[in-house]
């Protein structure tokens, strides 16, 4: 079986999980309230930041912050229980696939429901702004290709997150761990942000790029440049690593 | 039958240590921000509880929180992980028995790490304002039983206070537990509900009083009225919540 195929494979699986229906919900959640205080954006003048940007990262750094790393965490106990009842997995390994081959398609997937749900978002960002232009007589939508850019970074920010959320969750059989220590991972980042050493913190990292996107359209707000070198190579090592970890872990439990 | 089998049920999925680990971890916080940023506080002349719950308990809630609707995800998952829920139902007692002996359970470890975390916090009083001249005898006094005595009431109340305030986060998350059978809704469902409850602003008290925005709510600097409000909510949304899983269960169980 070609990779591809696996992959198709592993999406079908999910077709009846409502997973999307979660995520939706989650970025309708989003912009309502921005929606509902979109006056609150011409009072940021004193930070230099117009109107619109400021509606728009508004919202994307509270995706950024808990929402999104939330929904991924929710979206592995969806690709590790699927198949742990009924021992759906038992029949998965005992196909001749290479268990690292599988643990990777499962990864893609995760990675394809986080690019569903950053579009989505992008997608009620473009709604959501109509509706807030309308009420406020007010121009709030931002041309496509800068929201696209701004959600891409967003999006390549987080795999490490994710590839470490994932590893999580197939290292660690037991499911309360693998989602309390995931879930309580997301919460010091408000904190580890504001430090030096950022960028040995993965969870962090879409949260990080959105603050610092916000600090770039604020005029007078200091300005945090994003320091390529150090982060790039942390960034890569953490992933690999994580993934490397999770294929040698996966089924491992399964097949004592 | 009883609380003791309920107990029984959880021994092995790792609830209870998972939920010490993370009262452990909320107790660290405030420890963490004051050998960190002592002298930011330190300085401030009002109660020296108000001054940790002002700085630290967002924060702390939130991890509260997640653990909670972490443990009420797993309590029900483990019924319906292999369809033990079945077995349940046939048995001769009523079905919505299991669900207050779960919350009843939930509740008592939520009363265990809420404890830790006043320890942790009382501990933070006496090593950082404990001093002379600190806020810690302005505000008590400085004679040596009554000031203490007078600074453990203080650390009661704001337990129970806490404590009344996640009640109806056990019982709203045991009842989404309860209605879904994949544990991924459920926990979707949690999540999007405590990111919503993170986005309410503070000012209106109708939109305060979403169960899972009242963790946050700390009486600490709160009027007398506003504390007592709270409370009659909490209360009120508890009984509420019970007697909707009542009539959830019986509607389910007169349809199946």
């Amino acid at each position: 079986m070609n990779f591809l195929s696996l992959l198709a494979v592993e999406w079908k699986k999910l077709r009846r999980s409502r997973i999307l229906l979660i995520l939706g919900t989650a970025t309708v959640m989003l912009w309502i309230p921005s929606v509902l205080n979109a006056d609150l954006n011409f009072g940021m003048q004193a930070e230099g930041i117009s109107p619109e940007h400021n509606f728009l990262i508004q919202g994307f750094m509270g995706m950024a912050w808990f929402m999104f790393p939330a929904s991924m965490v929710v979206g592995t106990v969806l690709l590790a229980q699927t198949e742990r009842t009924n021992h759906g997995i038992l029949r998965m390994l005992a196909l001749p696939i290479s268990a690292g081959k599988l643990c990777l398609a499962k990864y893609m997937i995760l990675l394809g429901l986080a690019a569903i749900q950053v579009l989505m978002m992008t997608g009620m960002y473009y709604i959501s702004a109509a509706i807030a232009s309308q009420m406020q007589d007010y121009e709030f939508l931002l041309p496509p290709l800068f929201v696209l850019a701004q959600a891409g970074k967003l999006y390549v920010s987080s795999l490490p997150m994710i590839a470490f959320f994932w590893m999580l969750s197939v290292c660690i059989q037991t499911p309360i761990f693998s989602v309390g220590i995931g879930l309580a991972s997301i919460v010091p980042s408000v904190l580890m942000i504001n430090t030096k050493a950022w960028f040995l913190y993965p969870m962090d990292y879409p949260f990080y790029v959105i603050t610092a996107e916000y600090g770039k359209l604020a005029s007078n707000l200091s300005e945090a440049e994003i320091e390529l070198l150090p982060w790039i190579v942390a960034a890569a090592a953490f992933t690999g690593i994580c993934l490397a970890v999770s294929c040698m872990c996966f089924g491992r439990n399964e097949r004592k | 039958m009883g609380i003791a089998l309920e107990y029984k049920k959880i021994k092995r999925t790792g609830i209870i240590p998972g939920c010490l680990a993370g009262g452990f971890l909320a107790a660290l916080i405030p420890v963490l921000e004051l050998a960190v940023r002592s002298e930011q506080y330190t300085g401030l002349m009002q109660p020296p509880l108000r001054t940790i719950f002002q700085a630290d308990w967002q924060m702390m809630s939130m991890l509260n929180m997640l653990i909670v609707i972490t443990a009420a995800c797993m309590m029900y998952h483990t019924e319906y992980a292999d369809n033990a829920i079945q077995r349940i139902i046939t048995l001769p007692m009523r079905e919505e028995a299991v669900y207050f002996l779960k919350a009843l359970l939930l509740s008592g470890m939520c009363l265990g790490f809420l404890a830790m975390e006043m320890l942790s916090v009382s501990v933070c009083i006496l090593h950082w304002f404990g001093g002379e001249g600190g806020a810690f005898s302005a505000y008590y006094g400085a004679s040596f039983p009554e000031a203490y005595l007078e600074l453990i009431q203080d650390l009661l109340w704001n337990l129970g206070y806490c404590f009344c305030m996640l009640l109806p986060v056990v019982f709203l998350s045991l009842l989404i537990a309860s209605a879904c059978k994949n544990m991924w809704i459920s926990l979707g469902v949690d999540v999007v509900c405590v990111f919503m409850a993170t986005m309410i602003p503070v000012k209106y008290f109708a939109l305060a009083i979403f169960p899972f925005a009242l963790p946050f709510q700390i009486s600490e600097g709160a009027g007398t009225g506003q504390t007592a409000g709270f409370l009659a909510a909490g209360i009120i949304e508890v009984l509420v919540i019970g007697a909707a899983e009542i009539l959830f269960l019986r509607v389910r169980r007169s349809l199946a």
